[in-house]
């Protein structure tokens, strides 16, 4: 899974953000849903596929974004 | 090879050198020592002369002594540098060509042990809170009452918390969160690391609201079994904007502790790659960290436990090892130095990935405190440093919102007042200094008159 954003007006759902990504449910972490990133901007994130990272529409979306897995810092090994 | 040479020079240079009140050059004393280049700026030193009592054996160490300064009693020693090619023919002409030569002996370089991951603790949390003053932040009102504290980790086990500090404290489950598919209660993970760093906060920021988000509970798909996503921390400050919102504005403190990091570029796409997380601040998770700011949360960073000294063994960025949100210019990175105000071996050095002076300060690390790893087992890493500091940080926010000190101004403060650790102001090892809570609350009364 990829991480990608995409603008949309406040108060926007993960519905709209699939319409315009392009993106089938099957290809988006609906689980993890729609996430503001910066609403003061209108920046929203969602997970999806490799795939569908791939084909998504370049002008409607950014990324995408590496999601690497993150570690607490303790106690050392 | 550096050398300590041992002279016996007359008198009156003796007592020159012993007399604090008067100046001696190393010149002075062994001007002309064939084959060493003294050292001028080691001032000459007078050693006492062992003597033993009347009828004792002039050579022996073993007995009850005196130690004579007295001119005529007390040798010299400077220090110089032998050529290592010639070093023993040198050590042995010496004292046959200078008679005022008594000694000659190796100066090798001394180095403080730093601690290191699996020493055993250096101290405990009461002297933790004795450095942080504590009583005097009380004593001014920081302590942490009315603050929201999240604690971004593995969960908190608030029975062992309260069972530590011999006391309750406050977790509001209400504001806390948990990432999709992870189902368990605030306050009642398990045992693990979240629960050290929730017993670190609460150090400094005794009275401080804890809100607890195990986003590294998470198991989401393409997550491994021992780790959260980082995508979980997107949505976790997401959910942390929404309780700094709902907070009236004049008044809003959130502190935000994260002991946590990304060991691997494996995962990660290549630096220069507008996917990257590493080195790119246009990360989706490195631009919620400065909306966050923005918004007047103070966010804090573990600055990793990848030092030099005695890295972790998972570190695996081959150089910079502070790296993303770690090294964000809108967060704290924290270091570690133990009880005895040295850093820990273990704690990374900087620059950091984002922005290069990191990290910014150190706190404190490697003592007996939550024993959340066993009775025997410190708080360790810069993952108990970090909310080390966000407990003193909460503190200050107890009578200054972030509508009268932005977190900006806050981190500012911070740097500024912080214990210098070097000759040279900022260091890649220590930052601007460890945490100076006196420093701090002299700053504040200032600013507090302004």
């Amino acid at each position: 899974m990829r991480m990608v954003t995409v603008r949309l007006a406040a108060g926007a759902t993960l519905a709209q953000a699939m319409e315009e990504l392009g993106l089938p449910e099957e290809e988006v972490d609906t689980g993890y849903g729609l996430v503001a990133i910066d609403p003061a901007q209108g920046l929203y994130g969602l997970r999806v596929t490799e795939a569908g990272a791939r084909r998504m529409d370049p002008e409607a979306g950014g990324g995408p974004y590496s999601d690497p897995p993150i570690e607490p810092y303790g106690p050392p090994r | 090879m550096r050398v300590l040479i041992q002279l016996r020079p007359s008198p009156d240079v003796v007592a020159a050198v012993a007399d604090p009140g008067r100046t001696a050059a190393a010149a002075d004393v062994a001007d002309g020592l064939p084959g060493v280049l003294l050292d001028p700026s080691f001032a000459p030193v007078a050693v006492p002369r062992p003597v033993p009592p009347a009828g004792g054996d002039p050579l022996s160490l073993n007995q009850p002594l005196r130690f004579s300064l007295a001119a005529e009693d007390a040798s010299v020693l400077v220090r110089g540098e032998i050529s290592d090619d010639e070093a023993a023919v040198r050590l042995a002409l010496l004292p046959a060509l200078r008679p005022d030569v008594v000694g000659v002996f190796a100066d090798p370089v001394i180095e403080s042990n730093l601690t290191c991951g699996g020493d055993a603790p250096v101290g405990d949390w009461h002297d933790v809170a004795r450095l942080l003053a504590v009583e005097d932040l009380a004593g001014e009102g920081l302590d942490g009452a009315g603050v929201a504290l999240a604690v971004l980790d593995t969960g908190i086990n608030a029975a062992h918390v309260a069972r530590h500090l011999g006391r309750e404290f406050t977790l509001d489950a209400a504001r806390s969160w948990n990432p999709a598919g992870v189902t368990g209660k605030a306050g009642e993970f398990e045992v693990d690391h979240g629960t050290m760093c929730a017993f670190d906060t609460l150090i400094a920021a005794p009275k401080a609201t804890l809100l607890d988000l195990p986003v590294l509970l998470s198991r989401r798909p393409g997550g491994s079994a021992i780790d959260g996503l980082l995508s979980d921390a997107v949505a976790a400050f997401a959910h942390l904007r929404t309780v700094l919102e709902t907070q009236p504005e004049e008044s809003r403190a959130l502190v935000i502790s994260n002991s946590w990091g990304s060991f691997s570029p494996r995962w990660d796409f290549p630096v220069g790659s507008p996917g990257n997380y590493s080195d790119n601040p246009a990360h989706p998770f490195n631009l919620i960290v400065a909306s966050l700011d923005a918004a007047g949360a103070d966010v804090l960073f573990a600055a990793g436990n990848c030092g030099r000294d005695c890295r972790d063994g998972r570190c695996a960025f081959p150089d910079r090892p502070i790296v993303g949100a770690n090294s964000h210019p809108r967060v704290l990175s924290v270091g570690g130095v133990d009880t005895g105000g040295e850093r820990v071996g273990y704690s990374s050095q900087g620059p950091g990935r984002l922005e290069g002076r990191k990290p910014d300060l150190c706190a404190y690390t490697h003592f007996s405190g939550s024993k959340a790893f066993g009775d025997d087992q410190p708080d360790s890493g810069t993952s108990a440093a970090c909310p080390v500091a966000a407990g003193l940080v909460a503190a200050v926010r107890t009578q200054w919102p972030a509508s009268r000190l932005s977190p900006a101004q806050l981190r500012t403060l911070l740097r500024r007042t912080a214990d210098d650790r070097s000759t040279v102001g900022f260091d890649h090892d220590y930052g601007y200094g460890v945490v100076d809570p006196r420093g701090i609350l002299a700053a504040l009364r200032r600013r507090s008159r302004a």
